[in-house]
């Protein structure tokens, strides 16, 4: 019997309660709990990702009823792929976050600790779940975790964006409960599986049309797409470093995931895309997406509420490349899921090292940050390539098949936004290049003295070692993963698309 | 911006309303609902579960991973209250009451720790003599409504009640001893630190049930390997019982965490 699937969500869990008790017994354990947890979490979603891609999907039957009586988790690569994501950005920010969450909040690290793991738990459950209402359930664990944790970050602003984010969290999350519901009303069933079986049956019921409806609108509120991203910016710039980390690159990412799945497991593309005919406006929805959050990241000075709302553009890309409705459409959003959470990770990563050492990252506080921090900026601008999309990035080869699925699809609207946006990103990552290299950190003389006039040499203030690791590896893996694009496609994304 | 909102409500209200446009009518027994799943588990839990509470049969068995994870959810939210409002800042004024005569001794700005005696308590500024009638009808009411909670854990498969259920009672109990007397009175025999192990605890024993049973050789939570330890004779009521005492005993805890912080704004003086 293959426990793997159950192993990855599980030994999070586990983690985060002894974790929780150690936190009270023996405060300096709770740490390295906290580390084997993850760490086994991601052995485990390794696995099941090489079990996967050589043999089919794998179904675990939760407590060993099988579904729809039970609840069962059901991995197939594209989950797979997710949670080796989610997992291996855990276990790394937990490893580059231990300085940075010492620094912020000496007297309670222990139970952050414990409430990252809770978060992990929701993240890895909703990725592996083949049943509606546990996902709801995990969506809920992670909204929570979340909340907290934003609340714990900036003394002022933290607990208010917190708040804001707990109201449209909560309506979002409340949009897809009702969907389950009308579903489970329709059908009588909540396994994902049986009801992709029941739709070609029910496909004119009014019901399910809703049910439809509330779901994906749901998952675009806790995702952020445009019109309702208003929570976004604020939750992850006035977030702790040590969590920011880890829920920009992943929130939004696993409620793209979710989407995907609900078209492709659930509902069916079918059903999506030749009953219902509003195909056409989401990704014109996805086109404004990325206008909106590229133009509204170029009005920023702060540089996490930069990269925030370059979030907030990259949403539209992967809305609109799911909904192109062609294969390689959906193969760039399916891999950008991948890439974008690897790029967002490495550009918090860079921009947490900086947190470290200067406090606040105004960018115009920025000054002669390659020369006193040259490893980092390294990092940030291998991340800021491959968010522009320059080859070999990983960012390039998804946006290579974003704009191929909007040729195919006629839809001229989204590539131009996509080339607009690159652009928009390379002028708002050359911004900052200028003045981290070009501006020298003395010259706060005013107007009309000549900033090149007195060099003087910078010394070199890092962050720590093991943050610079991390950061490393994201750096490598940013490469690696566009170098494999090709593998990856072939191996783990047509599978999906073609059974 | 509010004829927005406005017009935003009015669509999703007329969405709902054009949703249920299809839906089986009310108590409709040829619904789905009620022909798909719901058949199955009423002809066959019994058989499968040997519990009679079909409820706590869906719960606590057929769906155990949901009722985990919804008990991790209550957990989340007692150390969600403990991270946000736990003030560890030290206090500025002490008063210690001497307790045989009724004295108050007001200490301002210790530099040091303070030590006193046994005879003394440690009070708050705002300290009111607990009042009798109160203290003594509560004093009577608490050991029965624990036996009622644990009563309520323990036939939560027979009968309406369970682990959450339970677990409110029991919480509610503690609440009503921080109440009657104060908080600091309930602190003395429940400490903090009991309280967050035994939260976390809780959701250990439901987990540590599930996990146990992966390493006898079968799948997460299935009781049914249980049976070599303990027989095969009403083996998933067993299993069912220890994951619900493990419900209760989080549950408990988190209600007393979440009321202890919110009462007193995370100070742990007397509040309410």
């Amino acid at each position: 019997m293959i426990h793997y699937p159950a192993v990855v969500v599980i030994a999070s869990l586990l983690g985060a309660f002894i974790a929780g008790i150690l936190a009270w017994v023996q405060e300096r354990y709770t740490y390295p709990a906290a580390l084997i947890a993850t760490g086994i979490s991601c052995a485990a979603a390794v696995w099941d990702l090489i079990y996967v891609a050589g043999h089919g999907p794998i179904a675990y039957h939760m407590a060993g009823w099988a579904p729809p009586m039970g609840i069962e988790y059901r991995i197939d690569t594209l989950n797979a792929m997710v949670l080796v994501l989610i997992t291996a950005i855990a276990f790394l920010n937990l490893a580059a976050s231990w300085p940075n969450v010492k620094q912020e909040m000496p007297d309670r690290s222990p139970s952050f600790y414990v409430m990252y793991l809770l978060f992990v738990v929701g993240l890895t459950g909703v990725a592996s779940t083949g049943d509606l209402f546990n996902l709801y359930v995990l969506i809920e664990i992670t909204s929570l975790s979340s909340y907290t944790m934003i609340a714990l970050g900036d003394r002022d602003r933290g607990p208010i964006s917190a708040l804001n984010y707990v109201f449209v969290g909560v309506i979002g999350a409340s949009f897809y409960l009702l969907g389950v519901g009308y579903i489970y009303i329709k059908t009588g069933t909540l396994n994902m599986a049986e009801f992709a079986a029941m739709i070609p049956n029910i496909q004119d019921s009014t019901t399910i049309l809703t049910a439809f409806i509330l779901c994906i609108v749901g998952v675009f509120i806790k995702m952020a797409l445009f019109p309702l991203h208003v929570w976004l910016p604020n939750a992850y710039s006035y977030a702790p470093v040590g969590f920011a980390r880890i829920v920009a690159p992943l929130m939004t990412k696993v409620m793209v995931y979710v989407m995907v799945r609900l078209m492709i497991t659930v509902f069916g593309l079918d059903y999506i895309f030749i009953k219902l005919h509003i195909a056409d406006t989401i990704v014109w929805l996805g086109t404004i997406a990325i206008l909106a959050g590229g133009v509204m990241a170029l009005a920023q000075t702060n540089l996490k509420k930069m990269l925030a709302y370059i979030i907030v553009c990259e949403i539209g890309y992967m809305v609109g490349g799911a909904w192109l409705g062609n294969d390689s459409g959906i193969t760039g959003a399916v891999l950008h899921i991948l890439n974008d959470g690897i790029m967002t990770f490495a550009l918090f990563l860079a921009v947490g090292n900086m947190v470290y050492k200067l406090d606040r990252v105004e960018i115009k506080d920025l000054k002669g940050l390659f020369a006193g921090m040259p490893w980092t900026m390294t990092g940030f601008v291998l991340a800021a390539f491959s968010i522009v999309g320059v080859p070999p990035t990983c960012g390039f080869f998804s946006k290579w098949y974003l704009i191929l699925g909007a040729f195919e699809a006629g839809a001229w609207h989204f590539a131009a936004a996509l080339l607009i946006s690159s652009l928009i990103c390379a002028v708002l990552f050359f911004k900052v290049f200028e003045v981290c290299f070009f501006e020298s950190p003395d010259t706060h003389d005013g107007p009309g003295s000549d900033a090149h006039g007195h060099h003087t040499t910078v010394a070199i203030q890092e962050a720590p070692a093991i943050s610079l690791a991390v950061l490393g590896i994201a750096g490598i893996s940013l490469i690696v993963v566009g170098l494999y694009s090709k593998t990856i496609v072939v191996r783990l994304i047509w599978p999906l698309l073609n059974p | 911006m509010k004829l927005l909102s406005l017009i935003v409500v009015c669509l999703t209200g007329g969405l709902l309303l054009y949703g249920t446009a299809d839906l089986p009518d009310w108590g409709d027994p040829n619904a789905p609902a009620s022909l798909h799943l719901s058949n199955y588990y009423i002809e066959n839990a019994v058989r499968d579960t040997q519990v009679p509470n079909l409820v706590t049969a869906v719960l606590a068995d057929y769906r155990s991973v949901d009722t985990m994870f919804e008990t991790a959810v209550v957990f989340c939210a007692g150390l969600a209250c403990f991270l946000l409002l736990r003030d560890f800042t030290p206090k500025k004024d002490h008063y210690y009451r001497h307790v045989p005569t009724g004295v108050i001794l007001h200490v301002k700005n210790p530099d040091r720790q303070v030590i006193v005696g046994n005879e003394f308590e440690d009070i708050d500024k705002e300290w009111l003599p607990p009042d009798t009638i109160i203290k003594t009808v509560c004093r009577m009411l608490i050991p029965f409504i624990q036996i009622y909670a644990l009563y309520v854990v323990a036939h939560g498969d027979f009968s309406p009640g369970g682990g959450f259920q339970g677990g409110v009672i029991f919480g509610s109990s503690l609440i009503l001893l921080a109440i009657s007397y104060n908080l600091k009175y309930l602190l003395k025999r429940v400490s903090e630190k009991f309280l967050g192990i035994l939260s976390a605890a809780g959701v250990l024993v439901y987990m540590g049930i599930g996990v146990v049973a992966m390493v006898l050789g079968g799948n997460f939570l299935d009781y049914e390997k249980y049976a070599p330890i303990f027989g095969e004779h009403h083996i998933r009521a067993l299993g069912m019982l220890g994951v619900e005492i493990g419900v209760g005993m989080a549950v408990t805890a988190v209600m007393v965490i979440i009321y202890i912080n919110i009462v007193s704004e995370g100070k742990h003086d007397e509040g309410l």
